[in-house]
């Protein structure tokens, strides 16, 4: 039997190649996803095994609900799913280096985005994805990176690069370049190149003096004397890494010498590792679910054309079974020629599928390596990954074989000649199935609006029961089962709607081609659930596009909308990197010729409010008080914006206002920082450098004095020469490098003025620069933006051009015109829409196997019915427009239920997030219109090999069949 | 309108519709050659009821394929209202299905798909001419199938569904409707429905039809019967009666050499 079962599949094996397509595509599209996953968890633990190495880490020993800098840099920075911890203070260090076996204890100063290297040529060095890092590095800050030429920085106007930079960049040691500090660029010299043992994902490391990465540091964070971490490197194995018994005596015996009441709690290595492998496994983690959403989708058409097929196969072997039976055959016998084919099958897809994956993700990899992001990640799928891949393939295979071969199986010898094809069984309770899962998630997305809409104190709904769900779940969740219930509701239900749609989708061929199209129509209700399985392998796909496309259409346009409703200066000006516009730069403009008034919005680091335990943070800037009048119009929810801000009133953002639980008229204690000069501490830093200074020379003087006495005179001179140089060189060093400063916290009493709904103002509070003055000072408050308004009648495309100019030395500043800082915004959605046409492609791809498939088969079926069309008259163009409007049909039903849900989706999530951004919706109903155009087209090319099989066979042939 | 040059005066007259000249079909290699027809050359009449008679594998059957163009005979010509069948393109085919032949088949006659009515008015559908509504009425109600005019084939019994295949062979009156084993799976009762239905539109409205079956009673409806063996015409029976007809199949074992056979059909 099994013999019979592998002739059949080699005499079938042209009928197969469309199901070993679509297998082979699905299993690639997993076992590319495992694949993919596991190359960045590898990148991710070898990256974090090179650059958190040490030890053993001290860090705060009280996690923190809402990490306050995290929200004021607006959260985006990542380490949402990393729990935080109190800040310890720096001292610390030194306290821990004395422990026994620690080699060294210090806190590792770095600063991300800051910093922006020119490159050899003159141009700023950009990543893609992949920040800018500059560190703090000396000898043994960082065990991993090891010199390979030159020496570490010393001071501001040096730099150590690491290799991928200086590559990148053009840049050997002793070459000069700028470098583009927060505060402005600045001429540094190239004094060494470090490497690592793994590639660092493409971002760009600079090593900096350690003083100056301190520096930066405090300015980026706000903070001043304390630290998240501090590194200690064991010196048990004569500076290699301890193995986790030696961190882990070295961890508990830091912790025994760590001071009650510093807050602190030392932790192994290993341990740290783990906890930022996870949270950045984690964060990569949506990209899987992604990739195997469309799996499912190939895997599903891939079962539904292998049932096809072999429906087929089976249809046509009836009488060989039939015979088979009847000369003792067992079912099962019969079951098993069948399923052998189908095994075979399934290895040969899966087979094919796992090196297709393969192939994919080393083509990602060498795609990102061109792009300038080499990844040392392994890519090659493990034997778990093609075990996985494998037994998906076979078991949809077998699963789409199997009633087939059942009814192969079970079919009487006499039936097995009959061609009646049984009735189909009523599809409405599938409609009604259907029905009650889209009204359950049509509950869930009203229940998750009613979520994003309720305000402080309001209940999203009526019923407690709800509220509690609300509160623990958030919007996440029935945003995401509401999706879930209708995709699979319009699933279900699609079989029932087949019927009507087609009368529906019907008219206009019916009218158009009166026979042919009636024809196409009424096909398309004989077998529903084909018709809507077919359908549903293009619905997913497209709901999923339109979703995005209106989700995406909607952001563009609500930035768009900004600008066009509110704001009224002529230009914008941001910073690239840091988001600091370097002093010089704001400078540099007022000066261009032209410039009216520029506005400054400066942010205000580490400001929170109220006061206690109940101190949260808000994002705060500094404004002038003309900011809506000549800025931005307010969109004012309650009170007067523009009195509140001149008179030195809070004005503040619905968002933050409706957290707070803020009135108009409320009073609020506002906590600032301001960092001093620590007078004291900068004379005892100052005596102390003198003191060493002193002693450094007095030991040379002994030292030449000895060398002296033992006759060695040119040693004895050089030492002199070396103990003067020393005293010379302490009387050359910048003061500023011995300056202490220190932080001290203000509190401020404001009376809330207004409160305001513009979206971008949303989640921020705004306060005149004066009442920022007694809140922070110069040194916790940076501009980030500035808006510049032309002088009455200026050229404003001349303005442009000369304000490019001024802020060219800058390199990081850019000035935005209106249409321009509209379409900031729009480039970077199109880029992430890019990447999913492409798998909407592929998806489409395979949704024209199915429609090919189904009509194959429909065709196959048909096959009496197409002669007797042809023996009354029916012309081979209208067999063939027939089968055109069938599978366009199918195709346009298809894309109409994906763009109808995928519409819904996108028009939820915009409610849902109307105060993240996305104020206006906006459908983009060309697009959408291109699917459906694009859909006709589909079903018409997908019509020609069916076609062309149904005609192949001779009128005669197909009438008659004895 | 080439095509429906049968149906112009000048060629109306002409009293005969189809004809075959030499026409020879053979299946098979040169190993296993099988004749299906062996030099045939016979006239259809306009107005006349034509029974092709046999037994299996006499090549009745292929003899009407090839008539109707379903089949390409291995050589001679097939000559339908004066347009050469046998050499005609695919375009052409088309044409003459749509314009001068009608089918009538053993069974599965009808679009599953499609109303009564729809069936019937297909032909005419397809080939985007114009319905006349008068001659659908009286079609309709000489086949009796008035009431069921909406319901799908499977919901028509068997007798039933081959009056509507009769119905709409008629409907676009056609130079020839070919009728392949119409009756064969009807009981007697139907059978005598859809033969007497053929039977009167010949008679009433000049159709001309021809049939192949094998059953004798079915035959007897004919103006002329027509008894094939072996590929050859062995018997030109005008106007037989049943038991005429009968007689014939009786003696029929007895004929069974080509040299007899040959000899009677040309007496």
């Amino acid at each position: 039997m099994i013999r019979i079962g592998l002739r059949d599949a080699r005499a079938h094996f042209p009928r197969f190649i469309m199901s070993i397509i679509a297998i082979a595509l699905g299993v690639s599209f997993v076992v590319g996803s495992f694949c993919f996953r596991a190359m960045m968890n590898d990148q991710v633990d070898q990256m974090l095994g090179s650059n958190t190495d040490h030890d053993v880490y001290v860090r705060g020993s009280t996690e923190r609900e809402d990490d306050a800098d995290a929200a004021a840099s607006s959260g985006s920075d990542g380490s949402s799913s990393m729990k935080t911890y109190n800040d310890i203070d720096v001292s610390l260090a030194t306290t821990i280096a004395k422990v026994r076996g620690v080699k060294t204890a210090e806190v590792t100063y770095s600063v991300s985005g800051a910093l922006v290297l020119v490159a050899k040529d003159g141009n700023a060095v950009s990543t893609i994805g992949s920040p800018t890092m500059g560190i703090g590095l000396e000898n043994g800050t960082w065990r991993s990176a090891h010199l390979t030429e030159g020496r570490w920085a010393r001071d501001r106007h040096e730099v150590a690069l690491h290799a991928f930079a200086a590559e990148t960049a053009g840049l050997k040691v002793g070459d000069t370049t700028k470098l583009v500090y927060p505060s402005g660029p600045e001429d540094v010299k190239v004094v060494g190149v470090f490497d690592t043992d793994v590639s660092q994902a493409g971002a760009i490391i600079i090593g900096l003096a350690p003083n100056v990465a301190k520096e930066l540091e405090e300015e980026q964070s706000g903070e001043i004397g304390v630290t998240r971490y501090i590194g200690v490197y064991g010196s048990a194995n004569g500076g290699a890494p301890l193995s986790a018994e030696q961190q882990r005596e070295l961890a508990d015996r830091v912790e025994r010498a760590l001071p009650s009441g510093s807050k602190a709690h030392a932790i192994t290595g290993d341990q740290l590792r783990d906890e930022y492998s996870q949270s950045l496994k984690d964060q990569l983690g949506f990209i899987q679910p992604l990739i195997l959403i469309f799996a499912v989708i190939a895997l599903f058409v891939g079962s539904f054309i292998i049932a096809n097929t072999f429906s087929m196969i089976v249809r046509e072997s009836m009488r060989g079974y039939a015979l088979l039976r009847s000369v003792g055959a067992s079912p099962f016998q019969v079951f098993s020629t069948v399923i052998v084919q189908a095994l075979l099958l399934g290895l040969v897809g899966s087979g094919a599928g796992i090196a297709l994956g393969w192939g994919m993700v080393r083509l990602i990899v060498a795609g990102m390596a061109r792009m300038g992001t080499p990844m040392t990640g392994a890519a090659d799928p493990g034997p778990a990954d093609m075990a996985a891949g494998l037994l998906v393939g076979i078991v949809v295979t077998l699963i789409g074989a199997a009633l087939p071969a059942r009814r192969a199986a079970t079919a009487p010898p006499i039936q097995a000649m009959n061609e009646t094809v049984n009735p189909e069984r009523p599809v409405w309770p599938r409609g009604v199935a259907g029905i009650v899962m889209i009204a359950l998630g049509a509950a869930s997305w009203t229940f998750c609006v009613a979520i994003a809409n309720a305000g402080d104190g309001e209940p999203p709904t009526p019923l407690p029961f709800l509220n509690d769900l609300a509160s623990r779940w958030g919007v996440g969740w029935p945003l995401g089962v509401g999706a879930g219930l209708i995709v699979i509701g319009v699933i279900v239900l699609a079989p029932a709607l087949v019927g009507p749609a087609g009368a529906v989708l019907g008219w206009i061929p019916a009218h158009v081609f009166t026979v042919t199209g009636r024809l196409a129509t009424r096909n398309l209700a004989r077998q529903k659930r084909r018709t809507a399985n077919t359908a549903a392998a293009l619905f997913v796909g497209v709901a999923i596009v339109s979703c995005l496309g209106v989700v995406a259409s909607s952001a563009k346009a609500s930035v768009a909308g900004i600008v066009d409703s509110g704001l009224k200066s002529d230009f914008s000006v941001m910073s690239a990197s840091s988001g600091r516009i370097p002093d010089d730069a704001i400078k540099a403009i007022e000066d261009v010729r032209g410039v009216g008034s520029v506005s400054k919005s400066r942010m205000l680091m580490g400001v929170t409010y109220g006061s206690g335990d109940d101190k949260d943070s808000a994002m705060t800037f500094a404004e002038q008080p003309s900011l809506f009048t000549k800025v931005f119009a307010p969109v004012t929810n309650s009170g007067n914006a523009d009195k509140a801000l001149r008179t030195g009133e809070l004005v503040v953002g619905l968002t933050v206002a409706q957290d707070n639980g803020w009135q108009i008229g409320d009073t609020v204690t506002v906590n600032g920082k301001r960092v001093v000069v620590d007078e004291e501490a900068t004379a005892k830093a100052q005596a102390d450098y003198q003191a060493q200074v002193q002693s450094q020379a007095a030991a040379l003087q002994s030292e030449a004095q000895r060398l002296a006495a033992s006759g060695d005179v040119a040693g004895a001179q050089a030492k002199a020469a070396e103990a003067q140089k020393t005293v010379e060189d302490a009387k050359n060093v910048d003061p500023a490098t011995l300056v202490r400063t220190k932080t001290e916290t203000t509190h401020v009493k404001v009376r809330v003025g207004a409160i305001i709904e513009n979206s971008i103002y949303r989640s921020m509070v705004l306060m005149n620069d004066d009442l920022a003055g007694k809140v922070n000072n110069e040194n916790t408050m940076f501009t980030i933006m500035l808006f510049v308004n032309a002088q009455e009648g200026a050229d404003v495309a001349a303005l442009k051009r000369r304000l490019v100019d001024a802020v060219k030395p800058f390199y990081v500043v850019n000035v935005q015109d209106r249409d321009e800082f509209k379409s900031t915004m729009g480039t970077m959605v199109d880029q992430i829409l890019v990447i999913l046409y492409a798998l909407l492609a592929l998806s489409i791809v395979i949704a024209v196997f199915g429609i090919v498939n189904t009509l194959a088969l429909s065709v196959s079926e048909r096959t009496r019915e197409i002669g007797l069309l042809r023996a009354i008259g029916t012309s081979r163009a209208q067999v063939r427009g027939m089968l055109a409007i069938e599978a366009s049909l199918i195709a346009v039903l298809g894309t109409l239920l994906g763009v109808v849900t995928g519409v819904a989706a996108g028009a939820v999530i915009r409610l849902v997030y109307a105060s993240n951004g996305l104020e206006r919706l906006s459908i983009p109903w060309d697009q959408l219109g291109e699917f459906l155009v694009a859909s006709i087209v589909v079903g018409v090319v997908a019509a020609l090999p069916p076609a062309r099989r149904a005609l192949k066979v001779p009128v005669l042939d197909a009438v008659a069949t004895d | 309108m080439a095509g429906r040059a049968g149906t112009d005066p000048g060629t109306a007259g002409d009293a005969v519709v189809a004809r075959a000249i030499d026409l020879t079909k053979t299946y098979g290699d040169a190993d296993a050659r099988v004749t299906a027809l062996d030099h045939v050359d016979v006239d259809f009449a306009r107005g006349e009821m034509t029974a092709i008679m046999g037994p299996s594998g006499s090549g009745k059957s292929t003899l009407m394929h090839c008539m109707a163009g379903l089949d390409a005979p291995t050589s001679g010509r097939v000559v339908v209202e004066g347009l050469e069948v046998s050499s005609m393109s695919q375009r052409q085919l088309t044409k003459l299905r749509r314009d001068q032949i009608g089918f009538i088949f053993q069974s599965f006659n009808l679009v599953p798909t499609l109303t009564a009515e729809e069936n019937i008015l297909l032909p005419l559908q397809i080939a985007k001419r114009p319905i006349d509504r008068a001659w659908f009425d009286k079609v309709v109600d000489v086949v009796g199938l008035r009431p069921r005019l909406k319901h799908r084939p499977s919901q028509l019994s068997g007798g039933q569904q081959q009056r509507v295949a009769c119905a709409r062979a008629i409907m676009a009156r056609p130079s020839v409707i070919f009728a392949d084993e119409p009756t064969g799976n009807l009981d007697s009762r139907s059978s005598r429905e859809v033969l007497g239905f053929l039977k009167d539109s010949v008679h009433d409205y000049g159709q001309t039809i021809v049939m192949v079956t094998h059953d004798p009673r079915a035959a007897s409806y004919a103006d002329r019967v027509l008894v094939l063996a072996d590929g050859r015409i062995i018997r030109d029976l005008k106007h037989p009666t049943y038991d005429r007809i009968l007689a014939e199949f009786a003696t029929e074992g007895d004929a069974g050499d080509a040299a007899g056979t040959k000899a009677r059909a040309d007496a």
